[in-house]
């Protein structure tokens, strides 16, 4: 099998009757036929192999959670085809949802009166999980997330993290082939964020479970989605790996070298200096060739070198310029 | 269908309902002052009438019987499931539902079988048990009256749980169903029997009332119970039911189906 989730063409738009002001408004509206239209998905197209963990980035209402739903089959798209785990997913929902799990960040699929534990319970029997592979996953899910202390109490007792820890644990306690994760650190500090991505990334790693997330969160995609795709307005901008983000904008490195006394212009051919302070000049490495012993190489000994810095560009900068340009750039799958 | 996850459901909303069961003591008090208050109005009635007066051949104490059945019991208070059904739609929860590989009403019906079973253990067995200390309760006719009334129950069950779910549903398209929800417990109190038997309706009524829906609720149910239908007419009214109970379930798939529809192609 070479592709578990295949999307081509894709489109979604949505139609609302239009709601004119006032109570004279809401009347006319009741008799109107006028629509507003919102085209939060156009065109997308891409495939995911088993195994792959793929980060979903877009601008708020770029249509992600769209997508999201669209995939999961609870929404089901205006044009073109869809395709998860061989199926049509809205078309084949029963099926389809025993084979996934998925996880809104925004959303609690949890029993919100019940303890954790006896919602996990719930769960074995709407998946039919047999008891000894449930107990199997309950134990490491519970070990993994840190969720012993909590286990027992009401879902609507725990802290933002610890529902969120007890949201994908339970996504993935009927072995899912793929996991659907909608914004899942959304509203997390920093120790949780962390928590969950490791867990996430060894989930991916371990027993390669597909999974597709979205996030507003680089660092999510950095720890966890060697693979990104970039939505803005609902069209795709982007979809590879994200060092080939890197270059494909030409983000370019920025090598600063201090020295002690100033050695007058230098011109390099593997580096082009941009600033020059006299004794401290800053040059832009233009290839992702280029290393910095090229260019020391090129400068020679005859210099009084006192430091060197190497600058990757922040990958929010490479972010923030991309959506501010927003280059055509040809949206390649790898 | 997946009998245990269903049955998980059900026991969930009984556990649940378990953990906050304080708040069944209000809900006990008012089932025993609204039924001392219908029992109050009979035997006013009869009293009129003078004690040993049969009204239309059914006695005080047959009347105090009928409260009792054809009200808390098997006319059970519905609106936690219409407050479940709307609260699910308006905050989009529905499609947490959907997520999953189950039949949302099929989840509906078990988990408020739950509830049903809750309240009746906590509340109306309770109350049954003061009336009849107080006023005294009649046994079944028959044996067979008794069985076939066993039989009519989860009749009654299932009709009263479609219909509200067809009134939750119409949430969908309806910004409130508050409204609607007032009109329809009012149509349906009258029609149903569950305050006023069909045998005190004019004729006409008693004869349209008859044959709708609602009498499964409480009137054939408590009357079968009551030996008020023959043996014959009792299987018959019961398929009767039963046809009326297919037709309900029929149109519940169908505007569930259009519900789902409109959620996964509009988004909600
Ligand atoms: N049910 C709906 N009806 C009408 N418009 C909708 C509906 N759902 C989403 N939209 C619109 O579609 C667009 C995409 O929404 P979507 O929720 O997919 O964005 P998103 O990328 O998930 O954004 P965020 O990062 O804020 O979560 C938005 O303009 C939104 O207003
Ligand atoms: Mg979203």
């Amino acid at each position: 099998m070479s592709a578990i989730i295949e999307v081509s063409g894709v489109a979604k738009t949505f139609r609302q009757p239009k709601r004119l002001p006032g109570m004279g408004g809401a009347l006319r509206s009741l008799f109107s036929r006028q629509f507003t239209e919102v085209r939060a998905v156009q065109d997308v197209s891409f495939t995911i192999a088993p195994g792959e963990a793929v980060g979903y980035l877009g601008p708020n209402g770029a249509g992600k959670s769209t997508m999201i739903k669209m995939m999961t089959g609870i929404l089901v798209p205006s044009a073109g085809t869809l395709s998860v785990l061989g199926r049509e997913p809205h078309a084949h929902r029963m099926t389809n949802a025993a084979e996934i799990g998925v996880v809104f960040g925004q959303r609690s699929q949890l029993w919100w009166d019940l303890p954790v534990r006896d919602s996990f319970d719930l769960h074995r029997h709407i998946y039919e999980v047999p008891e000894a592979r449930f107990a199997e996953n309950l134990a490491f899910l519970t070990s993994m997330l840190g969720m012993a202390d909590y286990l027992d109490r009401p879902v609507r007792q725990l802290s933002l993290g610890q529902r969120m820890r007890a949201e994908i644990a339970m996504a993935l306690l009927h072995d899912p082939k793929i996991l659907f994760l909608d914004e899942p650190t959304i509203g997390l500090d920093v120790v949780a964020k962390d928590a969950v991505r490791k867990f996430l990334a060894r989930i991916n790693r371990e027993r390669g479970t597909t999974i597709i997330l979205t996030t507003h969160d680089l660092q999510d995609i950095e720890e966890i989605c060697p693979r990104l795709i970039m939505v803005d307005d609902g069209k795709l901008l982007f979809d590879g790996e994200l060092p080939r983000l890197r270059s494909a904008l030409g983000s370019r490195r920025r090598l600063r070298l201090e020295f002690g006394t100033d050695p007058g212009p230098i011109n390099l051919t593997t580096a082009r200096l941009v600033t020059d302070d006299g004794a401290a000049k800053h040059f832009l490495l233009d290839s992702e060739d280029t290393s910095i012993l090229d260019v020391l190489t090129e400068l020679g000994n005859g210099y009084d070198l006192k430091d060197v810095t190497l600058e990757e560009p922040a990958i929010e900068e490479v972010i923030r310029t991309f959506y501010q340009s927003k280059p055509q750039l040809a949206a390649t799958t790898p | 269908m997946k009998a245990r996850a269903y049955a998980a459901f059900t026991v969930n909303a009984l556990q649940t309902r378990l953990t906050y069961r304080h708040t069944i003591w209000a809900g006990a008090f008012g089932d025993l002052v609204f039924i001392f208050a219908r029992i109050a109005i009979w035997v006013s009635v009869y009293g009129a009438a003078g004690a040993a007066s049969a009204a239309n051949g059914v006695t005080l104490p047959e009347m105090i019987t009928y409260s009792l059945l054809a009200g808390p019991l098997l006319y059970w208070d519905y609106s936690r499931l219409l407050a479940d059904v709307g609260t699910a739609i308006r905050s989009g929860d529905v499609a947490v539902y959907l997520l999953k590989p189950l039949h949302y009403p099929a989840y509906l019906a078990a988990s408020h079988l739950g509830h049903f079973l809750f309240e009746l253990a906590a509340s109306t067995v309770p109350v049954a048990v003061i009336i009849l200390l107080v006023f005294g309760l009649q046994p079944p006719a028959s044996l067979f009256h008794g069985l076939a009334f066993l039989a009519y129950w989860p009749l009654s069950f299932m009709i009263l749980f479609t219909l509200a779910t067809l009134l939750g549903l119409a949430a969908f398209w309806l910004m409130t169903v508050q409204s609607l929800d007032w009109f329809f417990n009012a149509i349906m109190t009258l029609l149903s029997g569950g305050m006023v038997p069909l045998w005190f309706f004019p004729g006409w009524l008693a004869a349209i009332a008859g044959h709708l829906p609602f009498a499964w609720i409480s009137y054939y149910p408590a009357a079968v119970y009551l030996g008020k239908l023959e043996p014959g007419q009792t299987l018959l009214y019961f398929g009767i039911g039963l046809v009326w109970l297919a037709v309900l379930l029929a149109s519940l798939a169908w505007l569930w189906s259009r519900a789902r529809d409109r959620l996964i192609v509009q988004g909600g």
